[in-house]
């Protein structure tokens, strides 16, 4: 009796214990400073909101800026984007300082509810108590409020309940802003801030493993910007891969790419369109510098990459078989802009030849941008000039399957064949007519 | 920037991503190339850039800068294109005729790669939109010239 007394305490104790984490309103650096700050010039916060790239998520096509309502799947079901702005009933209005610091670093609303990691506040976490308080003064200050309610959830009872989150975070999320590491620089230290905390990455490059949480945050682990699929576009590694990576680029061309949208090696296509629309092209030239100086310093992995790509004359097709039928339909539809060599056309036009989009493991981007074409790129505001369109209505899963086989087979390319059974998929996935179209994924 | 276009030379001071159409159209006023669609899909804006078929309204003019250029205005000193342009009005190919300054440039590009093309080659290759559908007309020019 007294041994099950004991037992039920301890299990009281435990569960109490428990509640109390998983519920807690975690300390904040600034639970002492009060919200009256006097507000800092708008550029501070701004530029903090464009490395972060809040407008991404908290934002729909067509809506006004920072409102939310953007759904994303999970496995459990639907969730939205919440109202950011500083409108008090709807939005963040109300929030002080450290609520808010709680909210991105920690993933903690004011009533102590965990955020889904849709918010990649495990990346946020890294950011410094200056770029806190910049974001902070730019959401209250100088954003307009805007009244809209945040819309539920479709995740039903009980896996709604958001307390087993706070496990999920002290299993996956370091606690922690970035600490610089003393055997790099400045500038090596600052593009490791950039790239794992405020840009955030990883969210999308670093694979995700069981529990949807990246398997990396930094790059003391190999996998870490490894590459990762998502949202039916393939993120590519961001390590020095010599064939799937950053191998072949240099620094300069890995700014020039952030800044510009465009290189020689290639354009910014599918979700980091997005990401180049909204938030690259926005950072400082020193910053991108950065972030090249960092990415450069991470090693590529030989056996995942294979032999080292390097440019071969097309050879003359077999009369019959896929590579014939796809250099047919690369000669109608594809080489007019790309090239009959698969160069491309400079820094305008994306050479298909060596491109590591098109060497990946993952088929998923080549596939997705041939049926769908590529998003309208704005640099420095003004639209592109050259633009994959989309080609569903034109060509056949089996053509487009040739075509892509022929690319990846062709010009020293040695990627696998692709399948029509993997175009139909990734159509029906792509289709927003479809009964099951892919709903933006958590990133 | 120096463009080479049908055996001239001509100094163009222009931003680089410039379409190549539009340097033809504006900047020259070279007009016999077309502009259908802007996006490479329906050839109305055919050239030949060292022989080859390019769409011109997906060609940054930077990157054809000292290569040889041929646009419809021309086609008729090119041997290969004389016999395009006759058989195309021994069939009387054309109806409103916007499409067929870029039918013209890819047929001579697809006879000077293959001189007796097969049907299937041709069809293949002769992929410019014609809202008219003269495209029987096309194939019938296209073998004609083949065969002159």
């Amino acid at each position: 009796m007294k041994k099950l007394a004991a037992f039920v305490v301890l299990a009281v104790l435990a569960v109490g214990a428990g509640y109390w984490f998983a519920t807690r309103i975690p300390a904040s650096p600034f639970d002492s400073v009060g919200s009256a700050t006097a507000p800092l010039p708008v550029e501070r916060g701004e530029y903090a909101a464009r490395l972060a790239d809040c407008v991404a998520c908290h934002s729909t096509e067509g809506g006004k800026a920072f409102t939310g309502g953007l759904a994303m799947g999970t496995p459990l079901g639907t969730i939205f984007s919440t109202n950011i702005t500083p409108d008090r009933e709807t939005g963040i209005g109300g929030y002080t300082l450290a609520q808010f610091d709680n909210a991105v670093r920690r993933g903690v609303a004011p009533d102590g509810r965990r955020l889904y990691p849709a918010m990649p506040h495990p990346s946020y976490a890294k950011m410094s108590d200056d770029d806190v308080r910049a974001l902070y003064d730019y959401f209250l200050h100088h954003v307009p409020a805007v009244r809209q309610e945040n819309r539920p959830t479709t995740i039903a009872w009980p896996l709604n309940m958001r307390w087993p989150l706070a496990f999920w975070n002290l299993a996956f999320a370091d606690a922690g802003s970035y600490r610089p590491a003393p055997a790099h620089d400045e500038i090596w230290n600052r593009g490791a801030y950039l790239v794992q905390g405020p840009g955030h990455c990883g969210s999308c490059h670093t694979p995700r493993g069981l529990a949807l949480q990246e398997v990396a945050l930094d790059e003391r682990d190999p996998r870490f910007l490894s590459g990762a699929l998502l949202d039916g576009w393939y993120a590519p590694s961001l390590r020095n891969d010599h064939n799937t990576g950053l191998g072949r680029w240099s620094e300069e061309d890995v700014a020039t790419f952030l800044k510009d949208g465009r290189n020689q090696h290639g354009v910014v296509f599918g979700s980091m369109m997005e990401a180049f629309n909204n938030s690259t092209q926005f950072m400082t030239d020193g910053d991108l510098a950065a972030i090249a100086r960092y990415l450069k310093s991470l090693p590529g992995d030989a056996a995942r990459d294979g032999a080292p790509w390097s440019y071969q004359a097309a050879a003359a097709p077999a009369p019959a078989g896929p590579m014939a039928s796809g250099a047919r339909i690369y000669a109608a539809r594809c080489g007019f802009c790309h090239g009959s060599d698969g160069r491309g056309r400079n820094e305008w036009i994306s050479p298909l030849a060596g491109a590591s989009s098109v060497l990946a493991l993952e088929n998923a981007s080549v596939i997705n941008i041939t049926l769908n074409g590529s998003g309208r790129v704005v640099a420095a505001g003004v639209p592109d000039a050259y633009r994959m369109p989309a080609l569903r209505d034109q060509l056949s899963d089996g053509e487009i399957a040739d075509v892509l086989t022929f690319i990846r087979g062709s010009w020293g390319n040695r990627a696998a064949s692709v399948t029509a059974e993997e175009v139909r998929t990734l159509r029906e996935l792509t289709n927003a007519a479809s009964s099951d179209p892919i709903v933006l994924q958590m990133r | 920037m120096e463009l080479t276009i049908n055996g001239q030379t001509h100094q163009v001071d222009i931003e680089p991503d410039t379409p190549l159409l539009w340097v033809l159209r504006d900047e020259l006023g070279m007009t016999g190339t077309k502009y259908g669609c802007g996006l490479a899909q329906c050839g109305a804006c055919t050239v030949l850039v060292h022989g080859q078929a390019t769409r011109s309204c997906v060609t940054p003019v930077e990157t054809v800068a000292g290569a040889k250029i041929m646009t419809i205005e021309a086609i008729e000193t090119d041997p290969v294109g004389q016999k395009v342009v006759e058989a195309w009005v021994a069939q009387q190919v054309p109806q409103c005729g916007y499409c067929q300054s870029g039918q013209v440039m890819a047929a001579t590009a697809l006879l000077k790669q293959s001189a007796r093309p097969t049907d299937e080659e041709i069809a293949g290759a002769m992929v410019n939109l014609c809202r008219c559908g003269t495209y029987n007309a096309i194939a019938a020019a296209v073998r004609e010239a083949a065969q002159a």
